[in-house]
């Protein structure tokens, strides 16, 4: 491939890869760096791609890792902190799912710049681009029962936060 | 039923023009950099086995068993 045909590519996805690299990171100048690396990334990895997903599923997962990667070299998160709960049969709790989609938007917004950059991606991921559960466990590489207990913990330190900033709503 | 506030928040930005040179000019310099390395590893892979058969031919010459 050449650079001229990389660049239809780049025309095509990068609005939304910036967009995600927002999302994640809330900084645009960071989102900048990470759009660049994350199109560096993909052009490295061309041959990887095996026609299994849609090209732009390929590249948006690409997206969400390196952001998570990103974030967390940059803040050195521990991985599961503090957290002792079982993965195993985690239950889908849809009781905080609906508390957390019935946020005004704006207090939303403040929430998520409040909260922990993995858990921002995580959400984003299911409510802003509605990825199945499917698809998550694809582009974060992990099992059915970790995705869904990342997400449960990421809606219930979401409304913590959420408490902790507004607690004349509760 | 309420628009789901995700959706709401979204970012709507888009890349800054200048990006997209840059994301363009570092593609041509990695397909330049791998066109070097392509170059240098083929040439010295040649080079390498060119010297074993050389090597090779020589010591057999001198190293034939005796009968």
């Amino acid at each position: 491939m050449d650079a001229e045909r990389f660049a239809v590519l780049y025309d095509r996805y990068s609005p939304k890869v910036f967009q995600k690299c927002i999302g994640m990171t809330r900084d645009r100048d960071l989102a900048k760096d990470l759009t660049h690396d994350i199109f560096v990334k993909v052009f490295l990895n061309l041959s990887k791609f095996d026609h299994r997903s849609k090209f732009g599923t390929w590249v948006y997962s690409i997206t969400y890792n390196y952001c998570l990667d990103t974030i967390r070299k940059s803040k050195r998160l521990r991985e599961e902190e503090i957290d002792e709960r079982t993965e195993e049969g985690v239950p889908m709790d849809e009781s905080s799912e609906a508390q957390l989609l019935g946020l005004r938007a704006e207090r939303l917004d403040h929430v998520l710049k409040e909260i922990e950059a993995t858990d921002r991606a995580i959400l984003l991921m299911k409510y802003e681009d509605e990825l199945s559960v499917v698809d998550m466990q694809d582009a974060l590489g992990l099992g059915e029962s970790a995705v869904k207990m990342r997400l449960l913990r990421a809606r219930e330190r979401a409304m913590a936060k959420y408490a902790e900033l507004y607690p004349e709503e509760l | 039923m309420s628009e789901n506030p995700f959706k709401i928040i979204r970012s709507t930005d888009q890349p800054p023009e200048s990006l997209r040179k840059e994301v363009v000019s570092s593609v041509k310099f990695l397909m330049l950099m791998m066109r070097f390395v392509q170059l240098f590893v083929a040439d010295f892979s040649l080079a390498l086995f060119d010297k074993v058969r050389k090597a090779d031919g020589g010591d057999a010459a001198q190293t034939k068993p005796r009968k």
